[in-house]
């Protein structure tokens, strides 16, 4: 594109005033000493070389045009006239004054090229500079002005803004108009560049392995064919920028995870002396026999709520442990029934609002396993179903043989939970979306559960064909050998 | 309630309470003073060899987690100290390895915080009863609830019953019940049963254990004699005795 400038016309016109000036000295000189055609000729050409390497194309014609003029007037047969009296003094003009231009447009051609390759290296040092820059940046400041204030002044930016979609943010560094961010918005929402050379503002498309995910404005960029390798730096940083935080995203969390376990260790451990300083204190007083039957029953109550949160924090403290050790089994010959009707006794006792039943279907219920654990799990069981059922539904826990195991399902109402939602429940810290609103709990309850199933060498799952509105969790465990063996002759006798 | 630890029912039992948490040592010091104990407080482990050194005490209630000495050494050196005190332990839940180190240091038996009063009187008039009564050496009939042991004669019977025991098993159960009420380490038992090179043969008493239940339990899978102190040992339970250990799950 051939635009104006000012600053050109004036060299162009300084070195034509200076050639001319040349010229006329030269043109003196030279008919002083009375040269002939030819060596005037010979002078005159080393003036338009010397010209064409200092000054411009125009200056170098320009001259030419005027030396052809001056060996006319001055050197030509007849001598102070324009007259050419000879055709061979015609010729010998002529290749003068083609000779001169060809010197100039090759010499300008040179100089141009010198000039582009000079912008080139200058704006690739430039892109160098930005580049290192960017690098130096630490990539968990959040990407932003930061960022985007490192382009200005830059290829002689005055502002640029950026659109990043995956932390849907938008930025602007320097003094951007309302059309960078127009311009920005329809890069991105189109996937195509955008330019728009009479504001001089220039969007590009960041695209990460493949997929638009964000774009980058640039105004009052000089070159716009700077904004791709620019665009291109602002991707790179973006992804960066992007891995870096999903990297300490990840290191973040495993780091809360052991300081959450840490923590709710340490708080269980410090709980324990108070609660017995509580269960001591309530109790003895329960139990002087000084009290009126108000306030023995109130020392009761002081002693009975102590005591479900001694329950409660021994039963976290288990769980946080479970949670990060493995579970080790003491395993014994034990009921599975009457651990679970155990454990059921308080909960029904609490809630006498909603009514909790253990139903065994099977003549023996004796399984190799360890009590606690079992209560523990069961406690989980029972816990997750009063919680997340419809308030005063009723419970049911069935113990019942199936082959070699024993299962126990535990049915609750209400609050079924979602289909997308049922693979993820025995994940450690997960918790479902409704349970986040309306129950607190850690978030480890079912993991451990199902850990210490997996240690009895049983399974805990969620019951596919729940009921319409309800849901059942099974707990298998295998049957001892000895049991098999007897529940076999049993049959062998029976048939 | 007054815990009069027959049979001596006159007798005022003293007690020192070995604790570096001060409000848990007054709340004891104020229960076990209304039921009847004369008591003395001790915060460090030092503090409470120091009491011994001074004059004796009929039991000794010893936290395991303190600062300074700590409580399984403190028993250490009050056992050595004391020879005929009771000594009951104060540990936490999870952390089995303190219990079997506490008995093996002399501890008598142990309550697990968080507790209740009454579970902390029962425990420490069982250790009283079984610390003060004078016990027949010579005793050659040995009886627990429908089980009835003759020494001499190496029989076993339940309600009148003959039941047939193998040699081992029989001096398993006899031990057993010669520290009836009191936890055994697994380490101990079979030591006194198997002899002192034992010790980590766990697997072969779980499995003798699991056969004499079968020939003394009504319901193997429910034991009312013989009761599992996971990862510790196992606890003779008296059905007459009137200090039964009380589970702390259905506390």
């Amino acid at each position: 594109m051939l635009r104006f400038d000012p600053q050109e016309a004036r060299r162009a016109a300084q070195c034509s005033a200076a050639g001319i000036l040349g010229l006329a000295l030269l043109t003196l000189i030279a008919f002083r000493l009375h040269l002939n055609f030819a060596a005037a000729s010979s002078c005159y050409l080393l003036l338009v070389i010397l010209l064409s390497l200092s000054g411009d194309m125009f200056s170098s014609a320009l001259v030419s045009v005027a030396a052809v003029g001056c060996l006319d007037y001055y050197f030509v047969e007849p001598v102070l006239s324009f007259r050419i009296e000879k055709s061979v003094n015609v010729l010998a003009l002529a290749s003068f004054l083609v000779t001169g231009l060809i010197i100039a447009r090759l010499v300008a051609k040179v100089r141009a090229k010198a000039a582009t390759s000079q912008v080139h290296h200058e704006r690739l040092q430039q892109l160098y500079e930005l580049a290192q820059k960017l690098l130096a940046l630490q990539p968990d400041v959040a990407v932003g002005k930061d960022f985007l204030e490192l382009f200005i002044g830059v290829f002689g930016i005055e502002a640029a803004c950026l659109y990043d979609a995956v932390g849907g943010e938008l930025q602007f560094a320097g003094h951007p108009r309302a059309l960078l961010e127009e311009k920005t918005g329809e890069a991105f929402a189109r996937g195509k560049d955008r330019d728009d050379p009479v504001n001089r503002i220039h969007a590009r498309c960041i695209r990460i392995a493949g997929s638009v995910t964000g774009a980058i404005g640039f105004e009052g960029l000089d070159d716009p064919q700077t904004a791709g390798p620019l665009g291109a730096l602002g991707a790179a940083h973006l992804e960066r920028t992007h891995s870096f935080r999903k990297a300490s995203r990840a290191a973040a969390s495993a780091h809360t995870e052991s300081y959450r376990s840490a923590i709710l260790d340490a708080l269980a451990h410090e709980f324990k002396t108070p609660l017995s300083t509580i269960l001591t204190a309530a109790g003895a007083l329960r139990e002087a026999g000084t009290l009126g039957p108000h306030h023995r029953e109130m020392a009761e109550t002081v002693e009975s709520e102590a005591a479900r949160l001694s329950r409660l924090t021994m039963r976290l403290i288990r769980t946080a442990r479970l949670e990060q050790e493995e579970v080790r089994p003491w395993m014994e010959l034990m009921d599975l029934a009457s651990v679970i009707e155990e454990t059921v006794e308080p909960y029904a006792r609490m809630s006498a609002e909603r009514s909790i039943c253990v139903v065994k279907e099977c003549n023996s219920s004796d399984v190799q396993a360890d009590p606690e654990l079992i209560r523990l799990l069961v406690g989980q069981l029972l816990d997750n179903a009063c919680k997340y059922s419809t308030p005063g539904s009723p419970v049911t826990l069935r113990v019942s043989r199936q082959g070699d195991q024993l299962a126990l399902r535990v049915f609750s109402s209400g609050n079924p939970i979602d289909a997308s939602e049922k693979p993820k429940i025995f994940d450690r810290f997960y918790r479902g979306a409704g349970g986040q609103r309306r129950a607190p709990g850690s978030g480890l309850g079912l993991f451990v559960a199902r850990k210490i199933a997996l240690a009895h060498g049983g399974r805990l799952e969620l019951e596919d064909d729940d009921p319409a509105d309800g849901t059942v969790f099974c707990l298998s465990l295998p049957v001892p050998e000895p049991e098999r063996r007897s529940e076999r002759n049993d049959i062998a006798t029976a048939v | 309630m007054n815990v009069m630890i027959s049979p001596q029912p006159s007798k005022t039992f003293s007690v020192l309470v070995v604790d570096d948490e001060p409000s848990l040592r007054k709340v004891i010091r104020a229960s076990l003073a209304a039921s009847g104990f004369a008591v003395e407080e001790a915060g460090t482990g030092k503090d409470a060899v120091a009491a011994i050194r001074q004059r004796p005490f009929d039991i000794v209630l010893l936290d395991v987690n303190m600062p300074g000495i700590s409580g399984v050494e403190a028993c250490r050196q009050i056992r050595a100290l004391a020879p005929r005190a009771g000594i009951v332990m104060v540990t936490v839940r999870d952390a089995e390895e303190d219990k079997v180190r506490a008995l093996e240091a002399g501890a008598d038996d142990y309550v697990t915080k968080p507790f209740r009063f009454r579970e902390l009187v029962a425990r420490l008039g069982a250790v009283l009863r079984r610390t003060h009564t004078v016990r027949d050496a010579e005793a050659d009939v040995l009886q627990a609830g429908d089980l009835k042991l003759e020494l001499e004669r190496h029989l076993l019977s339940k309600r009148g019953e003959p039941v047939r025991l193998s040699p081992k098993e029989f001096d398993l159960l006899a031990y057993l019940m010669k520290n009836q009420g009191a936890p055994m380490t697994h380490v101990k038992l079979l030591r006194a049963v198997w002899g002192p090179e034992y010790g980590g043969e766990l697997e072969y008493l779980r499995s003798y254990v699991r056969m004499l239940r079968k020939k003394i339990e009504d319901d193997p899978a429910r034991p009312q004699y013989i009761l599992t102190e996971a990862w510790v040992g196992y606890r003779f339970r008296n059905p007459s005795d009137p200090d039964q250990p009380v589970n702390q799950e259905e506390q």
